[in-house]
Parts: structure tokens; sequence; C-alpha cells
């Protein structure tokens, strides 16, 4: 009997497996695709993060230890592939006289690199000028002794004479940073910035150099060993960072302290594995809707057929059929059409990857993508089993046989509608908002060197409860609209179905079940589009003000430090072809107590001709705000949070901070007046800073030099004006743009890897729109095809046969799409503040990608539509087919 | 009009569906008139071709073969089929409408007013006994009351030409002969001639003319009609 049963499934009832499978497959297919991507995302970011790291350990050898030790030690861990000794010398300051002119400069760092180094730590190093075959000087200091390839400079040694070296190139130390790190200290004790003045030795010649140094004074020489590591690693960066850091810890337990090992590659990946938490909280943010939606199609469609399967039910059970057996029956379509959705799903999981990603596995390995595609199917057979045996299971439970005759019965309000769960779902969504949206609250928790890292998944809560509040609360109004508003329904339909607009509207009001489902389930598919959509376009947006944050402008021209360039020099670079506006950026450090900060001079009336400035860079007012302020008070000062917390300022208290000037190179006392706070600012650091008048700045040290030049394109042609611009400044001064930084902020949790993960919501979007609407609307009329077929039969036109598809199709696309944009709105309102962890800066206000919108909105309505206008013309074919039914 | 004229003529009416190997001939060379004020039992076997004959005598399928037309139904250039009221087999109801509303419900379709057609439904419903039902869902009525009301849905536009298709189907003994009571006692009423399809020999009894149908053919020999009468 159950091959009949599944026989006749197959071929009479082959539309609503079909349509049951459709919803099925797009949950599995989103799932396995979700899965999939973030796996890969995950061994994307392991791969990334460790790829920045030029030197992965930096084994420092503790005084009194013989370095050969360590390095022996160092070379036999495993997964180690090299490790080098590298010295460390300390300068008491460089000299060199080029064109008749001497050049001094102060302390400064000097390496010694054994034979392979470069080879083997090819990211330490980027050859500007000259070659890599003899001593180095990195550019900064080149800029400061004016010295190119070939010209001579002097080693100045603590006690002892100068030490005379020829430069064989000018270069780069891109991981300055870590390179001069203090290792075995604090973040916090580590230096503000990387040594002026850096040259780099042969081994051989830094022997010579500072062999008699290092019996004299041990304390200004020492060894590291650098090390690189085997980069087979665990693909999650979490699992990664634990891998190397344990490996670290190793070593320095087997050397008994004898050495410190600054783990760079740990770093990098503890930085990453945060990323990959975010990106899993984003994959459970955007991704679960998707699949909770794709799981509530699925039950509409197959409540579309609930009575139909009732009727049979009931006669089956007439029959004498037990009801384990119809159980049993149920299961058997469950089962086919979880399997058959599953299958499909992972197919369109398939084919989506080889299309959007390259690879149908979306470049995670083989196991991922397995566990991803079996998890998927798993949830496929889940929500399969969900829709379709639990409906059977109820209506064993509770329908007589009398009852399986009825199509349509009097609509009975839900009982959460007499609890008010929908305001109260809206009220807790609130208030767990309101919680987890507070100052301090961190969504994601990885502290450094930590190997435990935690996510907060209460957060979860505030959107969840605002989607399921929203849902219901679309039924309430759809409801209220159907029943109080049944009169002002057929109002409106009459001048579109004419003399049967009562009737239509007295039609929906009795089956308004359907349609409120229908509706809901429009509303639910707007709003995941709408929040997804808008979050995405939030997070490019922010991407982009990061980048120009990051970088300053366009294009930034930022000069040597110690050189002094005047102000004047932006007439020069505002001939460039290509460039708007240029605006000098003063930049100094200036001690607040004992705390050195960056202190950037500004003119506050041109300043955002060639830089943006966000609202959210601010504390107390809005940009506009904040610069009026201080452009008022000559004086006036912007600092930080930090800052006004440490030092307890109020509102036009004085601040006396000693500057650094730039002629002099002394400090000296310059009083200003605190007027805001600042948190961010273009080129500025992450810390603690100050911005000020940079004419009061020049008047009060006598130096009006500038830092940099921010550069303002237009936002077309960057890379042109940068490179014409490197052209004309050659060493003397870098010259970043915005397009490189952009690749800069985005290392880990990357634009790209947002945008993969989007490109895969925003199109789900799209299909669940669509689907929702018009899949249950079409599988809505056609169960009620019998009603249709009995009007045409007593006459109706075809304009009244409309009027009554058109009346539920207008109802469900007007109702969806309205409450579908605004819980969308609310929805993403609260996205973004409780996702504020991955925006950096926090957006000032919601990217609405409109155009996005208004497509997923014409699919959707579309879709109804289409499926009304189907439902009518099948109606022509099949009336007496259908008439043969009644 | 003359109550000579047929009220609707068939003539070598064929009706297949379906091509080639698979073609089914549901009603084959059908030649008939259905007179002014004629009272007509088509009986047959499930499967004989009735239900396939009512739908395109009602105007609501269209013959593949030969002529059917509605000689007595012209009038005043308006829609012949505007004049014929159907019975459906089984329940026909709009589940979404009460009783009342889907009585009215082919008055609506024509145009007439919500209110004057519920007006003209409840006259139909009080003559058939049946208002108290009128605030009812289909779902709220048994089967005889069903029956009663979908009489009363294809008499609310006073028809000249009732089409019953197995009225009685599926309502037992008692029930049907009440039905089948309803039904030609309202024909007597309007003047409207009355086509029944039954395969129930009881119900078929009730009508003075009886034709038979078997594998898509008529017989509307006059003797079948002398041939019952007597048998019963």
């Amino acid at each position: 009997m159950s091959l009949l049963w599944l026989k006749g499934l197959l071929t009479r009832r082959a539309g609503r497996l079909l349509a049951a499978s459709a919803g099925i497959a797009l949950a599995v297919a989103l799932l396995a695709s979700l899965g999939s991507f973030l796996a890969a995302s995950k061994a994307t970011m392991t791969q990334r993060a460790a790829a920045g790291v030029a030197v992965d350990w930096q084994v420092q050898v503790q005084p009194g230890t013989e370095p050969a030790t360590i390095l022996k030690a160092a070379a036999g861990q495993a997964s180690t592939v090299l490790a080098l000794p590298v010295g460390f010398a300390d300068t008491t300051g460089l000299q060199a006289t080029v064109g008749g002119t001497t050049q001094t400069t102060g302390p400064g760092k000097v390496l010694g690199l054994p034979p392979g180094y470069l080879a083997g730590f090819p990211r330490s190093v980027r050859l500007l000028a000259g070659s890599l075959h003899g001593v180095l000087v990195a550019q900064q200091t080149a800029a400061n002794l004016h010295v190119q390839p070939g010209d001579r400079v002097r080693l100045g040694r603590t006690g002892m004479h100068p030490f005379v070296v020829t430069v064989a190139g000018v270069v780069e130390l891109p991981q300055a940073d870590s390179l001069f790190q203090r290792v075995g200290q604090p973040t916090q004790s580590q230096p503000q910035a990387p040594p002026d003045n850096v040259v780099l030795l042969p081994q051989a010649i830094f022997t010579r150099a500072f062999s008699e140094l290092a019996k004299t004074r041990p304390d200004l020489v020492s060894t590291q060993i650098h090390v690189r590591r085997d980069r087979q690693l665990p693909s999650d960066p979490s699992a990664a960072y634990t891998t190397v850091t344990q490996a670290a810890n190793n070593l320095e337990v087997s050397v008994a302290g004898a050495a410190l090992v600054g783990d760079n590659l740990g770093t990098a990946l503890g930085a990453a594995r945060e990323d990959a938490l975010y990106a899993q909280v984003l994959f459970l943010f955007l991704g679960v809707p998707g699949a909770v939606l794709s799981a509530t199609l699925t039950w509409a469609v197959a409540g579309a057929g609930a009575d139909r399967r009732r009727q049979e039910q009931s006669l089956l059970r007439s029959r004498g059929c037990s009801g384990r057996r119809l159980l049993l029956l149920a299961a058997l379509e469950a089962t086919t059409v979880g399997v058959l959705g599953g299958v499909i799903g992972l197919a369109g999981a398939a084919l989506i990857g080889r299309s959007a990603f390259g690879s149908a596995g979306f470049g995670t390995t083989a196991t991922g993508a397995v566990i991803s595609a079996g998890l998927a199917f798993l949830v496929g057979l889940g929500i399969a089993a969900a829709t379709v045996v639990l409906p059977a299971r109820h209506e064993l439970a509770v329908a007589t046989t009398y009852q399986g005759r009825s199509i349509v019965r009097r609509p009975q309000r839900p009982s959460w509608m007499r609890f008010g769960l929908d305001g109260l779902l809206l009220v807790g969504s609130l208030a767990i908002f309101w919680a987890t949206s507070r100052s301090k609250y961190t969504l994601v928790l990885a502290p450094e060197g930590v190997p435990t890292i935690s996510v907060s998944y209460w957060a979860f809560l505030g959107p969840a409860l605002l989607w399921a509040g929203c849902a219901m609360l679309a039924w309430r109004i759809a409801d209220l609209v159907l029943d109080r508003g049944k009169l002002l329904v057929a109002w409106v339909l009459r001048r579109f179905v004419g003399s049967v607009s009562t009737t239509v509207a007295l039609s929906m009001f009795r089956q308004r079940r359907v349609i409120i489902r229908a509706t809901v389930l429009v509303t639910l598919a707007i709003s995941f589009a709408v929040s997804t959509a808008t979050f995405n376009a939030t997070y490019r947006h922010q991407a982009e003000v990061d980048a120009q944050l990051t970088n300053g402008a366009d294009v930034t021209v930022t000069e040597s430090p110690g050189a002094h360039v005047l102000p004047g020099a932006a007439a020069a670079l505002a001939q460039t072809p290509g460039v708007r506006a240029v605006q000098p950026l003063q930049h100094r450090y200036a001690y607040v107590g004992a705390d050195l900060q960056d202190l950037y001079g500004i003119d506050t009336s041109a300043i955002t001709s060639a830089t943006s400035l966000q609202d959210a860079y601010f504390q107390g007012g809005s940009a506009d705000q904040l610069l009026s302020r201080l452009a008022h008070r000559p004086d006036g000062i912007l600092v930080s949070a930090e800052t006004v917390s440490d030092f307890q300022l109020t509102l036009g208290d004085q601040l006396k901070l000693r500057v650094l000037s730039g002629t002099s190179q002394q400090y000296v006392t310059v009083v200003f007046h605190y007027v805001g706070i600042v948190n961010e600012f273009p080129t500025a650091p992450k810390d603690s800073f100050l911005v000020a008048n940079a004419s009061y700045i020049a008047a009060r040290t006598g130096d009006p030099s500038v830092g940099a030049f921010l550069v303002d394109t237009g936002g077309t042609h960057v890379g042109r004006v940068a490179a014409e611009i490197r052209s004309q400044v050659g060493t003397t001064a870098k010259v970043t743009d915005v397009n490189s930084a952009r690749g800069l902020v985005g290392s880990s949790l990357t634009s790209v890897d947002l945008s993969g993960l989007t490109t895969i919501e925003l199109g789900f979007a799209i299909v669940l729109a669509a689907a929702a609407g018009g899949l249950v609307a079409a599988l809505g009329l056609t169960e009620r095809r019998r009603s249709l077929a009995v009007a045409a039969a007593l006459g109706a036109s075809r304009q009244q046969l409309r009027g009554f598809t058109l009346g539920e199709s207008g109802f469900v696309a007007l109702a969806g799409l309205v409450c579908g944009a605004l819980a969308g709105w609310g929805l993403s309102s609260m996205l973004v503040k409780v996702l504020t962890g991955v925006f950096d800066p926090p957006p000032a206000h919601l990217a609405v990608p409109w155009g996005y919108l208004l497509v997923v909105a014409a699919s959707s309505a579309a879709a109804i539509f289409v499926a009304s206008g189907l439902a009518i013309h099948r109606l022509r074919g099949h009336l007496q087919e259908d008439l043969r039914e009644l | 009009m003359s109550e000579n004229v047929p009220l609707l003529t068939c003539t070598g009416v064929s009706r297949t569906f379906g091509t080639g190997h698979t073609a089914v001939v549901a009603v084959h060379s059908v030649d008939c008139e259905i007179p002014a004020r004629g009272l007509i039992a088509v009986t047959g076997a499930s499967g004989s071709g009735k239900s396939t004959l009512l739908h395109l005598m009602a105007g609501l399928d269209r013959p593949t073969v030969g002529d059917l037309s509605w000689p007595g139904l012209q009038d005043d250039d308006a829609d012949p089929r505007a004049q014929i009221g159907l019975v459906f087999q089984g329940a026909s109801l709009m589940p979404a409408l009460t009783a009342i509303e889907n009585v009215a419900f082919p008055l609506v379709l024509r145009g007439i007013a919500d209110v004057a057609a519920r007006e003209v439904a409840h006259d139909t419903m009080d003559v058939l006994g049946i208002v108290e039902l009128a605030a009812k869902l289909p779902e709220e009525l048994s089967g005889g009351q069903l029956q009663r009301v979908a009489i009363g849905r294809a008499l609310v536009t006073q028809p000249r030409l009732l089409l019953a298709d197995e009225p009685t189907g599926q309502l037992d003994h008692g029930t049907a002969l009440d039905a089948m009571e309803v039904i030609l006692g309202s024909a007597a009423e309007t003047g409207a001639a009355l086509l029944v399809a039954t395969h129930d020999p009881v119900v078929a009894d009730m009508l003075p003319v009886r034709w038979r149908m078997s594998a898509g053919g008529l017989d509307t020999d006059p003797s079948l009609t002398v041939r019952a009468g007597a048998s019963s």
C-alpha cells in the first residue's frame, strides 16, 4: 500500500511535492553554501594571517646565554623550517656627508643579517633602490641622511670610534613594528613607533663592527633567533593559534627561560581568530534566518495542502486505515520530500559554489564540504519531518472524519493573539537590545594571549525576537484589516474588480488564515532581504570610510620625520592632474602628562575639502559642531575620551602640553583649552591622540611644518594620481592611496569575504522573497481551484475571476511588502548595532541599497501576480477536470 | 419566443479528450433536443459521458465535432448560457461564502448590487424552505442542506433550462428524494425545462422523459420512456 500511496503522490500530487521539496532545497542550499563558505573563509583567514607575517618567531636570547644553544633548540622544534641568528645593536647616531653637507641623526638600531636571511624571510625587507647585497639603509634613515646607494655612513658606537660602511641599497621595513618589538613585554610597554634610524649589515660586517662592543657593553648588543614555521596549520584560525602558541610556549620551556619568544605568527592568528568568530557570528545572524525562512516556506507549502491531506486522511480512516499506518504514509511523504529537496539543494549549492566561487565546495577542504553538506541535508530531512509528519500527527489527534470534509472553517484567532505574544516578543527584544547595546558590551571576546574566545550568543536573541515579534504583529495587523476592515477592503477592491468586490472581500475575510500566512511569509522574506542588504551596504560603506580614515584621504603624502615641508607645498601638489583639493595636516608629538600622544594641526575651515569627517569620529556633537567649536577657539583642542577620563577634564579646561618643535626638536609648553572629544581622525592611530588648530600650533612652536598632505581626487583615478605624485616627490615622502588602504583594513574579515557571504545571502533573499509570494499564492490558489472553477461555471467573467485572485494577491503583496520593509528597517538598525564590532568606525547611519530592494520587492510582487495570473490561465484549460472533482 | 422552439439542440455532437492512441471519446454523435418545460432524465452508468454532455449543454465545454445551439434561449442578444441553471455533482458551494451569499453569487456575477442580490437570494431560499440556513457556511451544512442551497443557487437567476448533474449522488435515499422533489417543484413553478443526469433509476423514474447514455452515445428513443415507465 505504501508504494501505491507513493506512486499516487508522485503522479497526482507532484506539484505539492515539488513545491515542498523546493522549500527544503532552498534551506539545504543556503545552509550548505554558507557552511562551506564559512569553512573556506576561516581557512582563508588563517592563510592570510600567516602569509602576512614576515618573521614567525623572534626568539630573544637572554643575556649570558649562548645564542647557538637557542638556535639549536629553535631549529629542533617540530615544524620549524628555518632558524637564523640576527644581531641587534644600538648606535649612538648616524652621520653622512653628501654633497658637501653633513647630516647627523639621533640614536638608532643596527641589525646583523646572516647569509640567506633575505631569501628565508623575504617579506621582512623591500628593496627601494640599489642592491640587497651589502649594507642596507631604511628609507626614513636614507631620507634623514640624504644618502643613496654608494654613499658612506658612519655608525656611532658607544665608547668607540664610529664604524664606516658604504650603502648598497635603500629598503623599506614593512613590519618594522614587530621587528623592533620588545620581546616578552606587554603591549603597553612596547615602543610607540619603530626607530627612525635603521641600518642592516651583513653578519660579517656586523660582527666586525659590534663584537668588541658586545664584550664591553653587552646591554647594547643582543641576538635574536628568527624562525620560519611550517605553514601547514589547522584551517580554523583558533586551532591554528592554539597550535602555534603551544609550540612557542614549548620552546620557552625547553630552554628554561634562556630565551623569550616573540610569537608574531601567534599574534596574527590571534587577531584572525576574532575575525573568524565574527564571521561565524555573521553566518549565524545572516544565515540562520534564511534557513528558518526556507523552513517556514516549506511549512506554508505543506500547510497549503493541509485541507486536501486532511480529506485524504479522512477518506483513508473511513476505509479502515489505522493511525499508525497514516503516520507511516506521512513519514514516507516527508522522506520523499526531504531527500528530493536535499539532493536538489546540495546540487544547487554546488552550482552556486562553482559559478560564484570557482569550486563546488566554495574552496574549502573535501572534509569541510562533506560535513557542511551532510549537516544541511539532515536539516532538510528535519524540516520535512516537522512540516509534513507533525501536522499529520496533529490532525490525527484532533480531527474527526466529518471535519475531514471541511475546506473552510470559521477562522479562529490563534491563542497567542489573545495573550499578546507579539507585543511581549517585541518588548523582550528591545529589552535585550538595550542590555546588549550598552557601552562596554562586546559581542566577541578574544583576549590577547588567552586561548579561549567567547561569543555573547545572548545578543542573538534581540534580533531573533524582533523578527518573530514583527511576523506576529504582521499577522495581527493583517487579521485586523481583513476582519474589521473588510468593508474598506471591499471599497478598495471595487475600483479593480467591480461588483464582486464585496464577495471577494468576504471570501478573503473567511479564508484569511491562508492569506495571512502568505502575508507573514512575504513579510519575513522581505524583512530578511532588507536587513541583509542594508547590513551589507552599511558594511561596505563603512569599509570605505575605514579605508579613508586609515589612509587619511584618497591620496596621502606623508613627509619623512625631520623633513621641514611648509604648507605652501600643497600648491604644487594641487597642480597634479586629477587632484581636486589638497590640505596640509600638521603632525607633532605632545606629552599629555607622561603620556606621549600624536597631535594633529588642522585648518578647520578647509580640512573637509580633502577628506571626509564622519559624525561617529566625534563625541558630544556632530563633526560640524566639533569643528565649529575648534574654529571659534584658536587654542581649543579635541582630545580622546580616554584622556578626558584619565585627566578628569571638563569642557573649557586648560590643558598644558609639551609639544615637540619641528625646528628645534625640543619640547615647548603650549596651553590649550579642551573643547571636545575625538575618537577617530584621518591618519591618526587607534589609541589616544589630539587635534588642534594648525595656525595656533605653528604660532606657539614657531614651526609651521607639515606632516602630511591630504589629497582629494573625487574618488576617481586614485591610482593614477598617486603614481603621478609619487613620481613628483621621489623618496622624500611616502605616497599612499585609499586603494591600498582598502586591502590593508580588510586583511582578514575582508570586504571580499563578506561580499561572498552577502552574494549568497542577497541571491537567496531574492529567491526567497519571490518564492514566499509566488509559491504560496500559487499553491493557495491551486487548493482553491474548485472555487474558481465553480465561479467560472456559474458565469464569472475572466475579469471577475481575476478579481478573486488579484484581491488576495494584491493584499499579500502590499501588506507583505509594507510590513516587511518596516520590520526589515528595525532589524537592520538592531543588527548593525549588535554587530557593531565588525564596523570600524561605527556607522553614523544605515546605508540603504534602494536598487537592490526595489528588485526584491518587484520580484516578490511579480511572483505573486504571475502566480495569480497562471491560476486563471490554468483554469481555462482544466475547467472540466476541476469540475469533475467537485 | 414560441414554446415550440426547442431550448437546446444537439446535432452530431461529439467530445473527444486527448489525441492519438490516448484519445477518449466521452460523447459520441449525440442528436437531441430539449423542449421548453421538458423534464428529462439522462441515465447511464458512471463514465458513460453524462457529465460531459451536461457540461457541453451548459456551454462550459465545446463539442469537438457537431453543432450545439440554444435556439430557445437566444433572447435580446443576451448570452443564452445566462438562462441556464446548473446543479453540480457533489458539493459545489463556494466554501468561503455563507449559504445566502452562495445563492446570491450568480446574481452578483451578473452585476446586480450586493444588497439586491441578497434580497432575491433570500426569497429563493424562502421558497425552498432553507432560509434558516442563510448564515451558515457550507462546512456547517449536512449533505441534503448543501444540495438544497446548490439548487437555490441554480434557481436564483430564474433559468429557463435547469441542468442537474447527479444532484442526489452523494445523498441517502430519503434525502435524495426530498432534493428531487425540490428540484421538480421549482422547475414546475418557474416553468423551466429540467434535465437531470443520474444513475439512480428511482430518481430517473420521477421524470417523465428518459434518455440513456452508454459509451458516449445517447439513446433518446421515446420507447425508452415507455419501457422505463412500464418497468416502474
